[in-house]
């Protein structure tokens, strides 16, 4: 269980975070997104409790991590997005000396460094020095290191940064598996990685949470930005038709066979929400006024990307803090 | 103090297989047994000396090398105990974890203090060998060992708090050297200015060549004791609070 309730972190006069609230229940993988710069890396940071907060409250698996620091820390697994670590020691010494650190019991702790390796796949590397591993190798090294005391919340900034396409997909498999048992932060500015490994999503934009919720509800916040009008009759009076109504930005044509024209109908970007469905009735009824034959009415339904676009476009600038 | 001991034994860890150590190891016992051989050739040719200072105390004492000595071994102990962290963000992944600010900084502290006392140790060596000799009074070695340890404490408390300002670990360095240089020339103080003045009676006070010269002759002051215990307090608290502080002002 990941909580955070109304946490503000300000820089001087600078907003970097601006009162954030998420609970995550435990076996739950959230995923924060949000552009670079929108606090992503401040938030996660306060959580792991390496930065302090302006105010707010955060706990981890029940531990104030204000209150009781020392408790909340052995609740938790973090790996900081640049994954650092000491170059001169081996991966197998390094992951030891964490387990010591996290307070795993001397004779737990070979154990314990065995299944965190094998989770995270480094234990092919134990014996090597750290500073010749290549960048998928640090990265699984510090993934490893999150494990390796089996905390039951894991906080991973950019898990998959720097990754290839290949490693990306371990690394999402594995962050998938961590979501029964362990209570899982992760942040990100992928879309699909979000989309493949996360049960609830943060969008987050200016340090401020715009938009939180399952991907469907967030989803269900797409706003349809064009409907496609599949028409039989005179396709250039379909075209003019659709062209003339309040509202419509642009129609592109497609898909002709015969008589049959489908016409994509984009809306203007000021138009609010609640009159697109207006504004379709109104197409839908010129077009049959029209003594055309429409055969089907589509609502397109936009990528996440676009959700994404919309929701963290409108606000105010980027902080300029956070993913430095 | 959960963490210190993990931490201490990294440190000790890292030292040890770092060129640093065995490079700092062989030019500190270098230029030891250089000295060594100087004093006691000095003295087996003079032997009227002797009879004014012992050899040992000349080695500990009425020196300047000793000092050079120091700049040269203090300085490098400390520079990356918390700079290089700083520099590579290691310190995130090390302060993220069950530990106090309190252990970190007396884990690295005490690794320091570690590796300049076993720097210190081959020279344990001159003693044994003046033994052969002649007479060797052990509670003026214990005084004068105390001595090197005490000023050895003080400079690396201040050394560490020096890698904690900085990232760079040059920085780090270059102001260690000057503080220790700056306390070196207000003891020289001592000899300059005039007798009974308030700068005589500061310069009496830090003057580390003073101290030593006492320290190598047998007499313990309490007053030495408490300068140096403060010295190496002080620094040690505002690295703990400095490193507390991080979480406000980032690292």
């Amino acid at each position: 269980m990941i909580e955070a309730e109304h946490l503000v972190k300000r820089y001087g006069p600078k907003l970097a975070v601006d009162d954030v609230s998420f609970s995550i229940p435990k076996g739950k993988i959230a995923g924060f997104v949000g552009p670079n710069g929108a606090g992503k890396t401040t938030t996660l940071r306060i959580v792991a409790g390496f930065l302090g907060m302006t105010s707010g409250r955060v706990t981890l698996a029940g531990h104030d991590v204000e209150g009781d620091p020392l408790r909340a820390k052995r609740a938790l697994g973090y790996m900081p997005e640049t994954v650092p670590l000491y170059p001169e020691m081996r991966v197998g010494e390094y992951l030891a000396f964490r387990a010591d650190l996290k307070g795993v019991a001397r004779k737990e702790r070979a154990s314990a460094i065995e299944r965190a390796a094998r989770k995270a796949g480094v234990h092919d590397v134990l014996g090597q020095r750290i500073g010749t591993l290549s960048k998928g190798y640090r990265q699984r090294t510090g993934l490893a290191d999150a494990l390796v005391a089996d905390p039951p919340s894991l906080v991973l900034d950019e898990p998959t940064a720097g990754l290839d396409p290949n490693q990306i997909k371990e690394v999402r498999e594995l962050v998938r598996a961590l979501g029964d048992g362990h209570t899982v932060l992760l942040s990100t500015h992928i879309l699909s990685e979000v989309e493949a490994t996360c049960d609830a999503i943060l969008v987050l934009a200016g340090g401020k949470l715009v938009a939180q919720g399952t991907q469907e509800e967030i989803a269900r916040k797409r706003r349809s930005f064009s409907v496609d009008f599949t028409v039989r009759g005179d396709p250039e009076q379909a075209a003019a038709i659709l062209a003339a109504r309040e509202g419509v930005a642009r129609v592109r044509r497609g898909g002709e066979t015969d008589a049959i024209c489908t016409f994509r109908c984009t809306w203007r970007r000021t138009l609010p929400d609640e009159e697109v469905a207006l504004a379709t009735e109104a197409c839908t009824r010129a077009l049959l006024e029209a003594g055309l034959h429409v055969r089907a009415v589509h609502r397109t339904t936009s990528s996440l990307e676009d959700v994404f676009g919309e929701l963290t476009r409108a606000d105010d600038a980027p902080t300029g803090e956070g993913d430095a | 103090m959960s963490g210190f001991v993990p931490i201490l034994k990294r440190e000790l860890l890292v030292f040890f297989v770092t060129p640093l150590a065995w490079v700092l190891v062989t030019v500190f016992l270098l230029v030891q047994g250089m000295h060594f051989f100087l004093i006691v050739d000095h003295f087996s040719s003079q032997p009227a000396t002797v009879a004014v200072q012992s050899p040992l105390q000349a080695f500990f004492g009425n020196t300047v090398l000793l000092y050079l000595v120091l700049f040269l071994l203090v300085p490098p102990l400390t520079m990356r105990l918390f700079a290089e962290e700083r520099r590579s963000g290691t310190i995130e992944a090390l302060l993220t974890t069950p530990v106090s600010p309190a252990a970190v900084v007396l884990a690295k502290y005490t690794a320091a203090l570690v590796a300049y006392a076993f720097m210190w140790a081959p020279t344990a060596l001159y003693v044994v060998i003046l033994r052969r000799t002649g007479d060797v009074d052990l509670r003026v070695v214990g005084a004068t060992y105390a001595g090197i340890l005490g000023i050895g404490a003080a400079y690396l408390s201040i050394g560490l708090f020096a890698s904690a300002v900085t990232r760079s670990q040059f920085i780090a360095f270059l102001l260690t050297a000057a503080v220790m240089l700056a306390l070196f020339v207000v003891g020289i103080g001592e000899f300059v200015a005039r007798e009974g003045s308030t700068m005589h009676a500061i310069a009496t006070h830090v003057s580390v060549w003073a101290h030593m010269n006492e320290l190598a002759s047998g007499v313990v002051d309490s007053r030495r004791l408490v300068f140096y215990g403060t010295l190496t307090a002080v620094p040690l608290f505002a690295t703990t609070r400095l490193v507390d502080a991080w979480r406000w002002s980032g690292t």
